[in-house]
């Protein structure tokens, strides 16, 4: 791909968004988004890459890669390229208890 | 010369086939309080604005005599929000401040909204100020039953309008406006009265929302609306629809999807302690991307690490809205919250799913 692909991405997609006054400015956010990404894409072995601040560029071992401009892209591209849904709800679901940082209430 | 941006609000008026939608449009469209409009609807037919009708600038659009536009679609939405838009800047229009979009009886509004937020030229220039929807209190029994449609208009509604009240008793009334509120605790419920004036359309959804009471609505709704069915279950004969005769509702017809509607559930999810920005991205957009179609409504105010402002969450099916930072919490409870309205997405899988992300992606001595 050439270098102008990718820039126009998904920028101005919600989860960019950066709090004013936040210790973390846009570039480094979405840094840290991308290892979190990783963290739950490793275990199927897709890989996750920024791309110019604007895209992302998610990876598969066989060579096989896709553009997505948000992370909604990003999971859609990833269950093509696994061939199953990446579900949340189940996602992790066989680790120990979780503390309660979540409370319900109605 | 002016280098002013303008960003002009929506508002989508929405409502199942004949439940007064035109008749409100027509109704609180006159007078002062309405002008700097543009209404968008799909046929001018439809709408009675012929007495407001000041002259028509070409074969699509019509000047009304308080200074409203009103603009046919002539093909998709995108197109008549850019023409509009271009129109105006060329001075071919009046410059209206805001728009009034009718959608069709049978349109869904999350694509109006996804036009709307996730168009690039769309989404520029206009931004969604709410979402109202006219419900008809004679026909709600029998639409909610019959036309997945009606459920997509209310549980997207930021305003629900109940249209026909005069045609329908209490007994009709208090059920619909529980069953109403159920559906949709975010929504605010009003009746509609004659003396609606532009206000019931232009009122912005509340941007800071009071989560308290959407919470204590969803579960006061849910225990209205379940009485009231065990109620009608051993009271047949009290089914308050049977019971408008005058108004000849159309038979309530046996409720082939009843579990559909009986899977719709509204809860409320806390944090207790401020969230890391990059793992609700991830873990929301995760979410939605798989059960968006049975994520009807969230809404919420969440606690940012590393900011004291707390942040504004709405997002509708596979739509997050602009995410909107407040410079204060709106009130004394600071306890971050989302409330959601789903159709058998139950509270106690999101609740762990999100544990499972933090306790995953988080450092554990951040996770308390």
């Amino acid at each position: 791909m050439c270098g102008m692909c990718g820039l126009l991405g998904g920028g101005r997609h919600w989860s960019n968004t950066v709090a004013p006054g936040a210790d973390a400015n846009a570039r480094r956010q979405r840094l840290v988004q991308v290892a979190h990404a990783n963290r739950v894409l490793a275990p199927f072995r897709l890989r996750l890459d920024d791309f110019h601040g604007q895209s992302f560029v998610l990876s598969s071992p066989t060579g096989a890669s896709e553009m997505a401009g948000d992370l909604m892209q990003v999971w859609q591209a990833a269950e093509k390229m696994l061939g199953r849904p990446l579900d949340p709800l189940t996602l992790f679901a066989d680790e120990a208890g979780a503390h309660d940082t979540v409370q319900q209430a109605h | 010369m002016s280098l002013a941006y303008d960003v002009i609000p929506v508002t989508i008026v929405t409502g199942f086939l004949g439940s007064g939608k035109s008749t409100l449009l027509a109704d609180v469209l006159h007078g002062a309080a309405a002008r700097d409009t543009a209404v968008l609807v799909n046929e001018f037919g439809e709408v009675g604005l012929d007495h407001l009708l000041l002259g028509a600038i070409d074969a699509q659009t019509v000047l009304l005599d308080n200074g409203c536009v009103c603009c046919a679609i002539r093909s998709d939405l995108k197109e008549a929000l850019a023409s509009l838009f271009s129109r105006r800047a060329r001075g071919e229009l009046p410059p209206f401040s805001r728009v009034v979009l009718e959608t069709t009886g049978l349109a869904t509004p999350a694509p109006i909204i996804a036009t709307l937020l996730a168009d690039p030229l769309v989404a520029h220039h206009y931004v969604l100020n709410a979402t109202v929807t006219v419900v008809d209190a004679v026909q709600a029994g029998y639409q909610r039953v019959r036309h997945p449609e009606w459920l997509a208009q209310v549980t997207a509604a930021d305003r629900i309008v109940i249209s026909k009240a005069d045609l329908a008793d209490a007994a009709t009334l208090e059920p619909l406006r529980a069953q109403l509120q159920q559906l949709n605790p975010a929504a605010q419920i009003v009746l509609r009265s004659a003396a609606d004036d532009a206000t019931c359309l232009f009122a912005a959804a509340q941007a800071a929302p009071d989560l308290g009471a959407i919470a204590s609505r969803a579960g006061n709704a849910a225990r209205r609306f379940e009485a009231e069915q065990a109620r009608m279950q051993s009271h047949p004969q009290a089914d308050p629809q049977a019971r408008v005769a005058h108004a000849a509702p159309l038979a309530v017809p046996a409720p082939v999807d009843a579990n559909h509607l009986a899977n719709i559930e509204s809860f409320c999810i806390e944090f207790d302690q401020p969230i890391e920005w990059p793992v609700f991205t991830l873990w929301f957009t995760l979410l939605l991307n798989r059960h968006g179609d049975n994520i009807l409504r969230v809404k919420g105010l969440l606690a940012i690490a590393g900011t004291p402002q707390p942040v504004v969450v709405h997002a509708v099916h596979h739509l997050v809205h602009p995410v909107l930072h407040l410079d204060d919490w709106p009130d004394a409870n600071r306890t971050a919250r989302l409330v959601f309205i789903t159709c058998g997405v139950a509270r106690a899988a999101v609740a762990a799913s999100w544990q499972r992300f933090c306790r995953h992606l988080q450092p554990a001595e951040s996770v308390h």
